[in-house]
């Protein structure tokens, strides 16, 4: 499996910096004291079970949920890509993809973002023509049309087929490696999680339980089962390696 | 076997299934049926149409009790040539597009307020729900009451009959668009005016139309009230004055009016639904 580096050489500007944050629905407290501290270009994945507050951490950094204590810093409004498409049904593809861009070359930027994710020849199609992997494309299109500095990946390849999903990996790998955002993804695969992050957080109880940087191969099978055994799914011991 | 065995042995296998499919009798009956089903929704009218024209020329019908629609049409050319027919159907028209108008943008206006403000639901949506329990028709005595028998109470009537539909479909419409893609819009940095502008009102247009074309439904049956009563012109009026005159032929030719008219306003409603809801499985060209 191949990995994708970071190359340290480059000067760190963080993404998102979050500080002792906490957050609360009523007596229930879902996150308390997390930091976190995303680079640009950084892709950072982040496991946990259902429930666990990751989604949760996801929709707050998003802006999407009020914070109840810490602090989030970024430097500009994050992009995100949910688990769904969330097209507009009725605006074609280029219309969806410019969604919120305040630019004279609304088209024009869109179409070269739905080009970079192979449907450049489909500006002026409509969602329902599309496969539920073209529509997650799409999603990535309106994403980084934006040019974020942050880029917040909730289960964005979860409701796809195996194959369809090795190759939205490659494709958010290229991705990011041109755009160059901060990464923030959330997902339940930890094959996942292995083959796109260069570091990989467990999230358990609210806070940041375990972390892992992926550089350097030969750790991978290792990694696997220490983060499956982080997850809770197999003993922290496996009988063979 | 080689290759070109198998070849030759599934060419001939395609053969006798494909000549199987051409002489298979259970698939003719079929084919035929999707227009034969076409053609046979429509004899069943035509034929009514010719038993009438028949038993009228017969005798067996009295003028007097339902004319044949040989005579009905007759009229119709008749009343044309005069220009009486077409000014009253003008007149109808002009009525029904200003009560229409009024009472769409009435009604337009409170679903939007309702539907986007919960205090504006409060404080209105109650008292709307309680004028609509009345069946506007109830109403007409009160109508003209105030505004006596002339334009106004027309228009008026067919615009309280209007305001209902609009008003419930615009209100449903904006809460029943889809909570992920304000989300979205959020996420994009949509203001507010942008939000309503590419996605709530967008959303909120299948159920809007849904309004628009029962709305069609109410405006008719509000013009044929206010004008069976106190009218100096239109359909209504010409079917009121040919009673006095017991004149079947023209009262049955403004019921076929009324009735013709009523299927060219559900016909703009599905052309706009086609045209503004393209994007939209259920309707546009797929249909």
């Amino acid at each position: 499996m191949t990995l994708h580096v970071v190359p340290s050489s480059t000067v760190a500007t963080p993404a998102v910096v979050v500080t002792n944050l906490r957050r609360a629905y009523g007596d229930r407290v879902v996150i308390e004291n997390l930091n976190l501290r995303i680079e640009r270009g950084e892709f950072v994945a982040l496991l946990g079970e259902s429930g666990c507050g990751k989604t949760t951490l996801l929709r707050a950094l998003a802006g999407l949920d009020p914070i109840d204590g810490g602090r989030i810093a970024a430097p500009r409004r994050p992009a995100v890509v949910f688990q769904e498409h969330r097209l507009l049904p009725w605006d074609s593809l280029w219309r969806n993809v410019s969604l919120g861009l305040q630019a004279t070359d609304a088209r024009a930027r869109a179409a070269a973002a739905l080009a970079e994710v192979g449907l450049g020849d489909r500006l002026d199609d409509w969602p329902r023509n599309l496969s539920g992997g073209q529509a997650q494309r799409v999603a990535l299109a309106r994403a980084l049309v934006q040019e974020p500095e942050l880029l917040l990946l909730d289960e964005p390849f979860a409701a796809l087929d195996a194959l369809t999903r090795i190759r939205m990996h490659e494709l958010v790998r290229e991705l990011v490696t041109t755009h160059r955002p901060g990464v923030l993804l959330v997902t339940h695969d930890v094959d996942e999680a292995i083959a796109l992050a260069d570091r990989i957080l467990v999230m358990r109880d609210g806070r940041i339980a375990f972390e892992h940087r992926t550089k350097g191969g030969g750790r991978t099978s290792i990694a696997r089962t220490e983060l499956l055994a982080e997850l809770g799914v197999v003993a922290s011991h496996p009988i063979s390696a | 076997m080689s290759n070109l065995e198998q070849t030759a042995a599934s060419d001939a296998f395609d053969v006798t299934e494909r000549s199987d499919q051409a002489a298979s009798p259970s698939r003719k009956p079929f084919e035929i049926g999707r227009r034969g089903l076409q053609l046979l929704s429509w004899l069943a009218p035509v034929v009514l149409v010719i038993v009438w024209e028949l038993l009228a020329q017969a005798g067996w019908l009295s003028p007097q009790v339902l004319p044949a629609p040989s005579k009905v049409v007759r009229t119709a050319f008749k009343l044309i040539s005069t220009g009486s027919l077409l000014n009253d159907l003008g007149v109808s028209l002009l009525r029904a597009a200003a009560g229409f108008a009024l009472g769409a943008s009435v009604g337009f206006v409170l679903g939007i307020l309702v539907g986007f403000s919960r205090i504006a639901e409060a404080a209105i949506d109650r008292s709307i729900q309680m004028i609509r329990a009345i069946p506007f028709l109830a109403a007409l005595p009160l109508v003209i009451v105030w505004l006596g028998v002339g334009e106004a109470e027309k228009i008026f009537l067919v615009a309280l009959g209007v305001t209902f539909p609009i008003y419930i479909n615009t209100t449903l419409g904006i809460r029943q668009v889809d909570p992920k893609l304000l989300e979205l819009g959020r996420v994009q940095g949509l203001g507010t005016f942008e939000l309503i502008r590419r996605i709530i009102l967008p959303g909120a247009l299948p159920s809007i139309l849904t309004g628009v074309r029962y709305a069609l439904a109410t405006a008719w049956l509000a013009l044929v009230v206010a004008e069976t009563i106190g009218a100096q012109s239109g359909i209504g009026f010409l079917a009121m004055d040919a009673r006095e005159f017991l004149r079947t032929d023209v009262i049955v030719l403004t019921i076929v009016i009324y009735a013709l008219i009523g299927v060219a306003a559900d016909g703009i409603a599905r052309f706009l639904e086609r045209r503004l809801l393209a994007w939209h499985p259920n309707y546009g060209i797929a249909r």
